[in-house]
Formats: C-alpha cells, structure tokens, sequence
C-alpha cells in the first residue's frame, strides 16, 4: 500500500469529534430521507431524531476524560465542562423535539424542521468546545443561522416570520460586534486562541491598553446579545413571543447554555489580565438585567412574553456566576442553567398543551381555572413556576442560592441584596398565574392533547425541580466536577 | 506611506456608518442587509490591515471564513425577508411592527 504523507500533520485525537460527526451526518442523512418518506410518516423523522440525540449523548459520555484535552492542532477542546454543556444540550434538544411532536405535525416541510434543529445542536456542540476564536465564530453562527429559520418556520404566519426578521437583524449585529471587538484583540495580541490571548494580555503594556479595553468592550456586547443580557435584549420578548412555541422552549434554554459557557471560556481564559475592568461592566449589566427582566415581565398578558422577561431575568442571575469568577461562581452558574433547563422546559410544555382547537392559549387569562379541569398539570405547572420564583425548597431556590453565596464571598454585597430584593418582585408575575390556575373560573374549555410523551416531559421535570429542590447535592457535585481541567 | 491607523479610521468609519444606518433606517429593510453587509467589511478591513502589519496570516485566514457566513447570512436573511412580505405585502421597517408589549 502506498504510504500517503499529508502537507499537515493529520488531526490527533479525532475521536473527541465523534459526537459532533455523528450529529452532522445524521443530521444531512434525514435532509435526504425527508425526501423519500411520505407525508403520513414523517413522524418518524422526529423519533431518529430523538434516537440521534440519544446516540450522541451517549458518544459524549465515551468521550469524555477527566481532564481537558484538545483535537485539531488545538483548535477544538474536550474537557468535562464541555461534556457536561453538550449533555444538557442534548436533553433540551430532546425536550424540544417531543414538544414538537403534535404541534409541528401539520406544517409542511417537517423534516427540515429536525435537520435544522440538530445544525443548531451541532453549532452548539462546537461553540461549547471551541478555545479560539475561529471555532467559536463557526459554532456560533451554525447555531444563530439555523435557529433564524427554526423561528420563521411557520412561514405563513405573520408573526412568525416577523419575529424571525427581528432576531436576524438584531443577531447579525450582534455577530458584527462581536466580531470587531475580535478584531482589536487580534491586533493587540496577534492571536485567535484564548490561552495565547490572556497570557498576551497580561504581558501587554499600558500602550494598548485601549485597543484592549474597545476589543473587551465589543466582545462583550457581542456576547451579551447572544445570551440576551439587558440592555441588549430587545429581540428577545418579540422572538419568543412570535417563534412556535417548541422553538421558544428550545431557544430560551439551549443557546443560553451555549452561550454561557463560551461566555465563562473567553471570560477565564481570554480575559484573567483585565478581570477589574470586565468584573465593573458586568456588574452594571447584571443589575440592569435582573431589574429589567423582573420588572417588565410584570406587565405581560401574553405568557410566552412573559417567560421570555422571566428568562432575562434568570439570565442576569446566571450572570451573577460569572461576576464572582472563582470555582464556587462558575458550579453555581452551571447549577442554575441545569435547573433552568428542567423549569423551562416544563412550563413550555404546559404552554404548549394549551393549544387546541385552533386557538394559541398563549393569554395569561387561558390559565384559569385550570386546576378545576386538569388538577395534575396545574400542580406541576404551580410546581415550576414556584420554582421559577425561587421559593424554598424547590430546584429554584438553590440555583439562586450557587450563585449568590459566591457573589457575596467575592465582595459585590450590594449587588446580591439588589438580585434578592427584586426576585421577591419577580415572584409576583410567576404566582399570579398560579392564581389564575387555582382561583379563577374556567372561561374556556380544556381539550388536551393526550401524547405520553409530552406527559413524560411535564413529569420529569417537575420531579427533577422537586427532586433537586430536597437534595441538591449530586447536581452541585456534577457541576463542580465539570469545571476539572477548566480552573 | 498610508499607516496602519489610517486603515483602522476607514474600518472604524465603516463600521459606524453600518451601526447608525441600521438604527436611523425608517424606510427599508433591504438597507439594513446592506448596513450589516458594511459592518462586516469593516471588520475584514481591519483583519487584512493587522493581519499585514503584524506579519501574520491568520487573520486572513479569518477574512475568509467571515466572508462565507456573510454570504450564508444573506441568504437566510432575504429569505426571511421574502416570507415576511408574502404575509404583509410591505418590507418597510415601520411596517415590522405586530408585535409589542
């Protein structure tokens, strides 16, 4: 056999990329298999895709080592906070698909639908491993340009092709940003890699010292954007208000994961030399962002609207993680986002059952007297949102308490006791539904869909915030072990 | 000699007018693709300048990878945009506006 020598050394350790192969290649062999199935059956096209996850979930877990290691001369790195963020991924992923199931079944196109869902994973998949700059760009845009189209899907509807117009204009912004606040750190420090950044950084003199802090500056409004921080959240009511509902599910939690943990990657590695100067900005914006979300949620009729000021809300208290930049800060920001993922994505699934004969169930109003006609999905949607509100002892309360327990050992007292005060606000909006649930007259007939699958969502995750809510040790262990290899 | 900071003020310039565009724009939405187009120049602009001042091709290496998603973009963006006028028979921006709260 002929000996073949590549101009490049071939890629070492390509088997850290098996997940992320297997999520490409089936996502492209159901693009082609939606040709050749029958209208009838493209249900099934929403079961492999269950299966892929599954499949790639379980790749993750072979993968994965105890310590970080990376693929591609160094361009891709596995360790286990990137496992750890693929397999929540992955599950909201599964969330969102079995939310999709009754809804989506009448639109056409079905299969596309699916095939973009798993680009969006696949984009996050990469953003979450990624330590350059380069990576990240790719990753980050495979996920927004496929969860553009995911928003406009219902392409006969007006709002949904609006709030698709909106996330778009708004996102390529953000991309722009983002990308010249690259620029200026590329230019200061000759270099895409976060490691090689943050050591060029601290070497670096007083001179470019601006060029610095502009490309700081960017970068975060870049990243803020995306995550959907105050005040550069202004899509995100309209988004998610206008999406179909199993995309708002999917989009309120997977990309915030993402993003998240890209977020603590650039923050960690990129940025330790300028951590005063980084730490005051984000600061603002967390206090921004919490009184923001809580605020204006207060004033939503619309419940998707509301979730949508509720995730902002949640988003900056994520932040407050991130602000404390030690081992304790970041476990706590992963805590809260794995919470999140069980909250969310029940109470979505409760949003979505509402939907039927025709009409959206989307008001506050269609809420009452649920309780009456389905006392089990009023429990645990009174659960969640409980939860959401962070009432002890549910999953909710702990999350907060992860991250404001390191807020207040790394010295921003005022802010903590700002984020306490105004999630007592916050608490309104969540329990006025439950108000609605258990106090007020139906005004409108419950006609529930019976899919046991959507069922098994509701369950599993209230259980999960019940469950995490009297014993939150394992999830807090889980995540601070996620971070070996990252501090 | 045209300077490395000469390049940064044109791609700063760029840069602004695509921000200010897209955000003063009242009249199209075609205008703001254009407005993001410009931003993303601007950027490439200024990868080639400190790509050729520093002596180093990565950065354009990058030039081309932001190229390809620009164009990727806009391909997704004018399909939303075309979906969107199939539903209002409008693609002005004060006409983006059924939902608020």
């Amino acid at each position: 056999m002929a000996h073949v020598t590549f101009p490049f050394p071939f890629p070492e350790h390509l088997e850290f990329l098996i997940p992320e192969m297997i999520i490409a290649m089936m996502a492209m062999v159901l693009l082609i298999a939606d040709l050749f199935i029958s209208k009838d059956k493209k249900q099934w096209l929403a079961y492999a895709t269950v299966l892929v996850c599954i499949v790639t979930a379980v790749a993750v877990v072979q993968v994965t080592t105890g310590h970080s290691a990376t693929s591609f001369y160094g361009m891709f790195v596995m360790d286990p906070l990137a496992s750890f963020a693929k397999l929540l991924i992955l599950l909201t992923t599964v969330f969102g698909v079995i939310l999709s199931f009754d809804y989506m079944k009448n639109e056409e196109n079905m299969g596309e639908y699916y095939c973009l869902m798993l680009f969006a994973v696949l984009g996050m998949m990469l953003l979450v491993s990624s330590n350059n700059f380069v990576t990240m760009y790719l990753g980050l845009e495979l996920m927004a340009l496929s969860i553009y189209v995911l928003v406009g899907y219902q392409r006969n509807v007006l709002r949904s092709s609006e709030a698709a117009l909106k996330y778009f204009i708004l996102g390529s912004l953000a991309s722009g940003m983002l990308l010249y606040g690259i620029t200026f750190l590329y230019g200061a420090t000759t270099s895409f890699s976060f490691a090689i950044i943050g050591s060029a950084l601290a070497e670096s003199n007083e001179s470019a010292h601006g060029v610095v802090m502009l490309g700081l500056v960017f970068v975060l409004a870049g990243m803020a954007f995306k995550v959907s921080i105050a005040p550069f959240h202004m899509w995100t009511p309209d988004t998610y208000e206008g999406a179909p509902t199993p995309v708002t599910a999917f989009i309120s939690v997977a990309p915030k994961v993402a993003g998240f943990v890209i977020f603590m990657r650039i923050l960690h590695d990129a940025f330790p030399a300028v951590q005063v100067d980084y730490t005051n900005i984000l600061v603002v914006l967390a206090a921004i962002t919490i009184v923001v979300g809580n605020v204006a949620a207060i004033a939503q009729r619309n419940i998707k609207r509301m979730m949508a000021y509720s995730t902002v809300g949640h988003v900056g208290f994520v932040l407050l993680g991130l602000i404390a930049a030690n081992e304790a800060g970041y476990t706590g920001a992963l805590v809260y986002l794995t919470v999140y993922l069980f909250m969310n994505m029940g109470v979505f699934a409760i949003i979505v059952l509402m939907r039927r004969d025709g009409m959206d169930g989307e008001l506050l109003d269609d809420f009452a007297g649920l309780s009456k006609v389905r006392p089990g999905y009023a429990l645990a949607m009174g659960l969640l949102l409980f939860s959401l509100a962070g009432i002890p002892f549910l999953g909710g309360f702990w999350a907060k308490y992860a991250v404001i327990l390191p807020l207040i050992g790394a010295g921003h007292l005022y802010l903590a006791l700002l984020a306490i005060i105004v999630s007592v606000i916050g608490a309104f909006y969540y329990l006025r539904v439950v108000k609605y649930m258990y106090f007020d007259d139906a005004r409108v007939t419950f006609n529930f869909i019976e899919n046991p699958a959507m069922k098994a969502v509701v369950i599993v995750s209230s259980l999960a915030v019940v469950a995490i809510g009297l014993y939150p040790e394992p999830v807090m262990a889980i995540c601070k072990q996620a971070l070996i290899g990252f501090i | 000699m045209i300077d490395l900071s000469d390049y940064l003020i044109v791609a700063a310039c760029l840069f602004s007018l695509g921000v200010i565009g897209l955000f003063l724009n009242r009249k199209n939405v075609i205008t703001i693709l254009m407005c993001i187009e410009l931003i993303l120049l601007a950027v490439n602009i200024n990868f080639v300048a400190f790509s050729h001042y520093l002596q180093d091709i990565s950065g354009q290496i990058f030039v081309f990878f932001v190229l390809t998603v620009a164009a990727s973009e806009v391909a997704v963006g004018l399909a939303i945009l075309v979906s969107f006028y199939r539903n209002r028979r409008s693609i002005d921006v004060e006409d983006i506006n059924t939902l608020k709260g």
